[in-house]
């Protein structure tokens, strides 16, 4: 019979070493190198030569207009690309979830492919289909949409519109999962009674079905939002004239914040401190995104 | 075989304390219910014994030791949960021989004791199938075989019963009491269902809200229970408990009266005690002691009968009060709207003070009188 | 059937088959890619070619495909056995022995989720150099093995694990670790799987970890290799185009394999 120690602190000890691993792997991977990189964003210096800078990196912040150009587009992005995407995902998982529809099933999984590409491999089969003469120019001419080709590579404002149709292929239909799944969970007689009480479809989208995805609704805009917020592998890939200049586009206008980061890092003579500040940028921006999404659903309660 | 001691065990979880100041003596091959509402800790009091949560204070022995702080694997026990608790990836056989492989035993070992087991159990064509493949039944027997390969001085069950159907929870409530007496070992068991706990128990511990409100053997609970609470816990139809006032009859002898049922008034037998006029206290009169030849008498208006072929419950009440129910065996011709004269003996009245101890008295409370 | 609603089935239709096929095209596209030579990809043809050899060929001896595919394979294996492992552990640890202190760090944990990328990888890189590890498969591998997200959906799957399973193992006198490993992980087989389709596939993308990491052309995954095979100034779509089928066809294997769990993988977090 082994000696008998108090129940409690077997368990407790039991408690400590199955997640003590864990625990020590992220202090080394991921606590240490946050706390780091904050003390490196007080730093400034060029290469290994750094020196306390105070808050001179966020008046560098303030002057630089390649950042400003970053923070610009990356803000642009989710701020267009997140509710097109969102609603559309929605709108085709209301009309999915309907249970007499034929090759439901086929549809849904054919939506939910683009999942199972990854970013690098979707970007650079999406720089193929977007040449000047290639597939989707000749496409949009042969319906008449368009009398030349869309200079899709070349001019900033049509290199954007690209980078979002392709996130916006890339994710739509893993949101239209979680919603899926979400509707599937709605019990149905709820519908039922809608429709006997005579209320409207729309009445039974807007009034019954959002509300009751509200949460969904929510975890998909914060994931989507920090998504977004990091884009890195389609701005390098899709659109990238030229990765050895480190550019991002045509005239850097699909330059995003976690572009330019690994630009100061890894491209030009690197800058750790000022890097490191930008990168708390992108945390700040989550952080009060989150926050206001969370507010704001809390508050239409 | 071997005998149970709780001796003032508390339990709280964080600053909540759920079970105050248990004390049980439990004698070695004795079948001991736990019975009382859901929540009032009887789970958390069997866990206690088997040592899945820890005692915080007071002290378990079993077979005169102190087991507090051993193992549970080393107490000598062994436990059947109400939902079974079987390993979906594992046989019939495996799931039954686990326990004894950790335990290191030689494998013939370990398989003279499950086909044993499964014989008693009738489980011997299902030793190779896995519990995706059986009935509720089925797993209930193999959850037992499981508990019984271990050759445990003490089974614990905790609701053993609850997951089967009607029909199933009589048959297995007769199995388990015929390999009680098989076996002989010492049994603890927890169930909110007084029938169960009524026809298994030796003796039966009433918990309530954390705190044993009696111990005794089944009709001793049933004839004698020690307050209000046991006393409508314990029976079923439930015993009728109903408000009453001491006062007195014309002729000035004690007697209640009845605001239920129209102030009517019963006199009191003579040996009753004096109590106080204007006392309020409550009585109880259980549904079958309603009989034909009682002085006491009332006519009510029938609600509710339910025929259940040999005997009758009629429901029935005066006015706006809380229906009152009359067991008859001869009450075929009962039909709701319909009136009906009830009468019963004062001498087999319950009676209550108004905090819910019992008055005992020789005079009441007789249930054969 | 009344007009409008032929004109609402007809509108439902149109709708989800444009969506369904506007999201298979680009895989139509490469698989056709593969066929053609660079000169018809980059001119839209949408035809069978017959370059299908000629680009295998390139691929296979301009990227050394076989080593790349082979590095790909043994850091996303690896790295997913690792992550299942540790972090399943952990996961279940938090959710069985519940203790306010743990219950704090858990807390502090789910905050690490939110964290970008971008704020580590300069630190790590920093860490990888000290460590000596610049350029090597490890690295790659060690800063996901213990993964927030991961601990977070075991703990949440935990939850579903029947606590009396646990407790009859405990009277049987099992220990704590070995509950875990013969009572636990069979009974969460399906909660594994899926989070080896997730986790697989995460490390098999990767993307800007490598990027750092990896400086030699034998070191590199192949998502890297088709990443700068693309970036030349004037890709060789061809070649693209095979190195992208052969980066996805083991997830797209996984996926039609394990369809269930995958998107029971990608739900675990919100239930
Ligand atoms: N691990 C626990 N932590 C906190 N409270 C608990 C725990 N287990 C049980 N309780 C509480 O203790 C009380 C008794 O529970 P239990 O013993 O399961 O009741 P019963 O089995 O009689 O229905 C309940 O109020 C329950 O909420
Ligand atoms: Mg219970």
């Amino acid at each position: 019979m082994p000696a008998p120690i108090s129940l409690r602190r077997y368990y407790d000890v039991n408690g400590w070493f199955f997640v003590v691993p864990a625990l020590g792997l992220i202090a080394v991977f991921m606590i240490y190198p946050i706390i780091w990189s904050l003390w490196m964003s007080f730093q400034t210096g060029r290469g290994l030569v750094m020196h306390f800078g105070g808050l001179a990196n966020i008046v560098r912040l303030t002057e630089d207009p390649v950042f400003q150009l970053a923070l610009t587009n990356t803000i642009l992005f989710f701020v267009i690309q997140v509710p097109i995407m969102l609603t559309l995902a929605l709108f085709t998982a209301v009309l999915l979830d309907d249970p007499k529809l034929k090759f439901a099933g086929l549809i849904r999984t054919a939506i939910f492919l683009p999942c199972v590409m990854s970013l690098v491999v979707y970007s650079v089969i999406f720089k193929s289909m977007f040449v000047d003469d290639g597939v989707v120019n000749r496409a949009l001419a042969a319906v008449g949409a368009i009398s030349g080709p869309i200079p899709w590579m070349s001019d900033p404002f049509w290199a954007r519109v690209l980078l979002i149709v392709a996130i916006t292929w890339r994710w739509t239909g893993y949101n239209m999962i979680f919603y899926l799944a979400a509707l599937q969970n709605i019990d149905r007689s709820i519908y039922e009674v809608a429709r006997i009480d005579g209320v409207p479809a729309t009445a039974r989208f807007f009034r019954l079905t959002v509300p009751m995805l509200k949460p969904v609704i929510l975890f998909t805009t914060v994931t989507s939002t920090i998504g977004t917020l990091q884009l890195f592998d389609e701005a390098r890939n899709i659109v990238a004239s030229d990765t050895s200049a480190g550019t991002a586009g045509p005239g850097d206008s699909v330059l995003t914040l976690s572009v330019y980061i690994y630009n100061l890092t890894f491209r030009f003579m690197p800058s750790f401190g000022y890097a490191a500040t930008v990168s708390y940028v992108i945390v700040i921006l989550v952080a009060l995104l989150s926050f206001v999404q969370f507010t704001v659903a809390r508050e239409r309660d | 075989m071997s005998d149970l001691k709780l001796v003032d065990v508390s339990k709280s979880f964080g600053a909540v304390e759920i079970l105050k100041k248990i004390n049980l003596d439990v004698k070695a091959g004795e079948f001991i219910v736990f019975v009382g509402p859901s929540g009032c800790g009887k789970s958390t009091l069997l866990r206690l014994i088997a040592g899945l949560e820890e005692i915080t204070a007071g002290e378990l022995v079993i077979g005169g030791k102190r087991m507090n702080d051993i193992d549970p694997s080393h107490r000598g026990l062994a436990m059947v949960f109400q939902s079974y608790a079987l390993n979906p990836h594992m046989t019939v056989a495996e799931n039954m021989g686990f326990a004894l492989k950790f335990a290191g035993l030689p494998s013939a070992e370990i398989r003279a004791r499950v086909l044993s087991a499964a014989h008693i159990l009738d489980l011997e064509p299902l030793l190779q199938r896995r519990p995706k493949a059986l009935s509720g039944g089925q797993r209930q027997r193999v959850a037992i075989g499981r508990a019984i390969v271990r050759q445990p001085k003490v089974f614990l069950f905790d609701e053993p019963l609850s997951n089967l159907d009607a029909g199933l929870r009589v048959h297995m409530r007769i199995e388990i009491a015929k390999l009680h007496r098989q076996l002989g070992v010492t049994t603890v068991y927890v169930t909110h269902d007084q029938v169960e706990a009524m026809t298994l128990a030796d003796r039966i511990v009433v918990l309530r809200a954390g705190e044993v409100e009696q111990i005794g053997s089944p009709l001793d609970l049933y004839d004698n229970p020690a307050n209000l609470f046991v006393a409508g816990f314990i029976g079923s139809p439930k015993m009728n408990l109903l408000p009453a006032i001491v006062t007195r009859t014309a002729d000035g002898r004690p007697a209640l009266r009845i605001p239920d049922i129209g102030d009517a008034l019963v006199a009191l037998p003579d040996r009753a005690p004096r109590l106080e006029d204007g006392r309020a206290v409550y009585i109880g009169i259980r549904p079958e002691q309603f009989c034909v030849d009682g002085s006491a008498e009332f006519d009510l208006a029938i609600d509710i009968v339910e025929h259940l072929g040999g005997t009758t419950f009629v429901y029935a009440r005066k006015g706006s009060s809380a229906a009152i129910v009359v067991e008859t065996r001869d009450g075929r011709a009962h039909k709701s709207g319909d009136a009906i004269a009830v009468r019963f003996d004062p001498a087999s009245l319950y009676l209550f003070d108004a905090d819910g101890g019992r008055i005992r008295s020789a005079a009441f409370g007789q249930p054969n009188a | 059937m009344p007009l409008p609603r032929l004109l609402n089935r007809i509108g439902v239709y149109g709708f989800l088959g444009a969506m369904a096929l506007l999201s298979v095209f680009p895989f139509i596209w490469m698989i056709v890619g593969t066929t053609n030579s660079t000169g018809d990809i980059i001119l839209g043809h949408l035809g069978l070619g017959h370059a299908f050899l000629d680009n295998t060929q390139k691929f296979f001896t301009q990227a050394n495909a076989p080593l790349i595919f082979w590095n790909s394979a043994k850091i996303s294996l690896l790295g997913t056995a690792l992550t299942l492992a540790v972090s399943s552990v952990a996961g279940y640890g938090f959710e069985i022995f519940r203790s306010p202190g743990r219950d704090w760090l858990y807390a502090g944990l789910l905050l690490t989720i939110m964290i970008p990328f971008a704020v580590l990888m300069i630190p790590l890189f920093m860490i990888m150099g000290r460590l000596g590890l610049i350029n090597t498969h490890i690295a790659i591998i060690l800063p996901t093995v213990a993964s927030g997200f991961v601990i977070f959906y075991f703990r949440q799957a935990t939850k579903a694990f029947p606590s009396e399973l646990r407790d009859a193992a405990r009277v049987d006198g099992l220990k704590e670790w070995q509950i875990f490993l013969y009572i636990y992980i069979p009974t969460m087989r399906s909660t594994y799987a899926a989070a080896f389709v997730i986790v697989f596939m995460a490390t098999w993308n990767n993307y800007l970890w490598p990027l750092i990491v990896l400086q030699t052309n034998e070191m590199k995954t192949i998502t890297l290799v088709i990443s700068s095979l693309a970036s030349a100034y004037y890709p060789d779509y061809g070649v693209v185009m095979v190195g992208a089928l052969v980066a996805t066809l083991p997830t797209l294997i996984v996926f039609f394999a394990m369809q269930r769990q995958f998107v029971q993988g990608m739900l675990g977090a919100i239930k």
